[in-house]
């Protein structure tokens, strides 16, 4: 896809148009408190089992071993942990307006509405807070997992991982509940988003 | 091998892009294969008048950097087989395309296409050279107010410069009404102080702003006299001798259709 070359790499990308988003959207990562800002995470990524108090000189440390009882509450030992945190996460606490651009190698959340005009890539989940009227592409490094939700989902245009949909022409009809689409036997389908429904597809 | 012909004005909101739209939809209605092409990167609006927004995948500036073929750019009407849109980019500003890529981008549209119709920026900066770049004919657009006929004038003289002659002349929102009271500028008035060829003259009508919203171009409603005007542009640029229409007389035909449905 033509926007995948923003995705190279585990580095955080979030490019807009006119001004660069960086310090108030603060990159997380599900369930790992330890970890930053996603370039942080990035470097530590080999030591993630360590202590998080003293991550910088583990390597070194030929007694480090001991301490692996800390893993138990790291993502990369906890299947349990992994089944929710998955990937890096960002979070935009404003509108996207036409023109703007987010794109993100991980999950994006907004809160707030997203302009028709505007666009969201993210190679993880998109989730919008509010109305969601621009372009989206979730799952845009090819994860057909990828789902788009939003609590009003009336996207310009809908992609995830390689397919591409758009609303029908003709009277459009206001959604009423949030809804959430993803691929179904190779189709997107829309629904109502229905709590812990994802979280029971996850563990089952 | 088709032609080149830039829409523009100077100011903005004079109706550059709902000429485009209709101008084109009218050459297409007339059977011919036309492309509209959406120079306004960054404030794009020419998918949304024609209703098209949602088919965008792939934009101007991905053609001329080369990250996808011409043929995958260009989206096709709805509505007529023969009319096609290549949209502008919505995240990018205008400095994403350079005058040549765009001079090479027109050499290529008029090898398969009757009429390559360019809807022009407004301003005199780096969005408007690159549209008339690659023009061979260019129509300028002006309501009947002296700011917008001084930027047309201003216009005309950049064209001139960039050996785009003898532009031609559309007069929008004209209100024959506020005319014959001398309350606004008179389509010789704007003539005497311009001195081109006029293309058309299209009366002020509320119908383009429900048919632009709807994104159905005004040239389709056969009730619309701005329609009719578009229409009538249509048809000059493709070679016909249409007389202008008689705004007036049109004015005392919908006061008739009025008192008929009982407005008065």
């Amino acid at each position: 896809m033509k926007k995948d070359k923003g995705s190279k790499g585990k580095k955080l990308f979030v490019k807009k148009a006119d001004d660069r988003l960086s310090e108030d959207s603060p990159a997380k990562s599900k369930g790992t408190p330890d970890e930053g800002v996603p370039s942080m995470a990035e470097k530590k990524k080999p030591e993630k089992s360590a202590a998080p108090d003293k991550p910088d000189k583990l390597p070194e440390k030929p007694d480090h071993l001991p301490e692996k009882p800390a893993r138990k509450n790291t993502v990369e030992s906890d299947p349990w942990q992994q089944a929710f945190a998955d990937d890096n996460t960002i979070l935009i606490k404003r509108t996207v307006r036409s023109g703007q651009c987010i794109q993100f190698d991980g999950n994006v959340v907004v809160m707030g509405d997203v302009n028709p005009g505007s666009e969201i890539i993210a190679a993880g989940n998109v989730v919008v807070m509010g109305a969601l009227r621009g372009v989206v592409h979730a799952g845009a490094t090819g994860r057909e997992d990828a789902t788009v939700s939003a609590f009003k989902l009336q996207p310009t245009q809908l992609r995830i991982a390689n397919h591409i949909t758009r609303a029908p022409d003709g009277d459009y009809v206001a959604p009423e509940h949030p809804e959430i689409a993803r691929i179904k036997d190779g189709v997107v389908v829309i629904e109502t988003y229905q709590m812990g429904q994802d979280r029971q597809s996850k563990i089952g | 091998m088709g032609e080149v012909i830039v829409i523009t004005s100077g100011k903005g909101g004079v109706g550059k892009t709902t000429t485009t739209a209709n101008i084109g939809t009218g050459l297409a209605a007339l059977g011919h294969k036309v492309v509209l092409v959406d120079t306004d990167i960054g404030l794009r609006n020419l998918d949304v008048v024609l209703g098209l927004e949602n088919r965008i995948v792939y934009d101007i500036v991905d053609v001329t950097h080369g990250n996808c073929r011409m043929k995958q750019a260009l989206i096709k009407d709805k509505r007529f087989e023969g009319l096609h849109l290549l949209p502008a980019a919505q995240t990018k500003d205008k400095t994403a395309v350079t005058p040549d890529q765009m001079r090479e981008l027109c050499d290529n549209l008029k090898k398969e296409f009757d009429y390559v119709i360019i809807d022009c920026p407004a301003g005199i900066e780096q969005g408007f050279k690159n549209a008339i770049a690659g023009a061979e004919r260019a129509v300028v657009v002006t309501t009947p107010e002296v700011s917008a006929v001084r930027d047309a004038d201003r216009i005309i003289g950049l064209l001139e410069a960039a050996e785009l002659r003898e532009p031609k002349l559309i007069i929008n929102r004209l209100r024959p009404l506020m005319v014959k009271r001398g309350d606004m500028m008179s389509i010789d008035d704007i003539i005497d102080i311009l001195a081109v060829d006029l293309l058309g003259v299209v009366p002020e009508d509320e119908l383009i702003v429900v048919t632009t919203n709807k994104g159905e171009p005004a040239v389709l409603d056969g009730n619309c006299r701005a329609g009719q005007a578009y229409r009538n542009m249509a048809r000059r640029i493709a070679g016909e001798d249409v007389p202008l229409m008689d705004l007036e007389a049109n004015d005392g035909f919908v006061s008739k259709l009025k008192k008929l449905i009982g407005f008065k």
